[in-house]
């Protein structure tokens, strides 16, 4: 291997572990925000709470981390028609997911409002996560224009694959928020 | 029509969704139908759910294999 690879390699790998560091850091801050929710409600949770709206937006999430993973695996071949095609698909599912949770809130404010117990832990942790997905939307948006102009090769696609993983961590964020919010009892 | 390569990991994609959403599924119904107690099952459930994602959509592995599609 030529000492260029070595350093390619290694620079990639630095990258990598910078961004695993960061998304070990926002799980911490999830994590205590899922702890919060046992500590003020225990198992607790409301009978108006509409569990099949967040069993759809959870499927919606799921698709999209599909979508994501097709759009790095096509820029990984050199596919950039697939990529940019996936990368809009994503960003269709996270705004329709943020659809989805507006729709929840708009029933949360009717049933358990932010000032109650559970409303405060609901707001709180799906408020935090749906500002994670604009973020991540945000990011997205970032890939299409340089995506479009042929900016990202097989040899050089870092952009995308960071904003990929950190797409997949806020689903993966969700899969725990869900069952804790929503089917705990 | 993606290359041979690609073809793997795109329906490796559909896999794990699949997978994904079998487990989204009995999460549902145990959370759904079981009046209580379920906590430690949807614990697992989503302990489950998350290791395909950070295995074969994250690449966690990467960390302690960084050889990629980038580096070739």
């Amino acid at each position: 291997m030529s000492r260029a690879t070595t350093l390619v390699i290694n620079r990639l790998t630095i990258k990598r572990l910078g961004l695993w560091l960061f998304i070990l850091s926002e799980s911490f801050l999830f994590l205590a925000l899922l702890v919060v929710r046992f500590y003020l409600q225990g198992v607790q949770r409301p009978t108006e709470l509409n569990q099949p709206l967040g069993f759809v937006i959870s499927g919606i999430l799921l698709l999209s981390s599909l979508t994501a993973y097709r759009g790095e695996s096509a820029i990984a071949y050199g596919d950039e028609k697939l990529f940019r095609r996936n990368i809009l698909f994503t960003l269709g599912l996270g705004i329709l997911f943020l659809v989805g949770v507006g729709i929840e809130w708009a029933e949360g404010f009717r049933f358990f409002p932010p000032a109650s117990g559970f409303g405060t832990v609901f707001f709180t942790l799906t408020g935090f996560h749906a500002f994670h997905v604009l973020t991540g939307l945000l990011a997205l948006l970032t890939l299409v224009l340089p995506g479009q102009k042929g900016r990202f090769t097989p040899e050089n696609y870092w952009a995308v694959e960071g904003i990929v993983k950190y797409w997949h961590f806020v689903d993966v964020a969700w899969v725990f928020i869900f069952p804790t919010l929503y089917l705990v009892s | 029509m993606p290359e041979p390569g690609l073809r793997g990991k795109l329906r490796l994609g559909y896999i794990v969704l699949g997978a994904l959403i079998a487990i989204k599924i009995a999460e549902y119904l145990v959370g759904t139908t079981i009046p209580n107690g379920v906590w430690p099952f949807l614990t697992i459930l989503a302990l489950v759910g998350a290791w395909p994602i950070l295995y074969y959509f994250m690449h966690i592995n990467q960390l302690w294999h960084p050889k990629s599609r980038h580096d070739e």
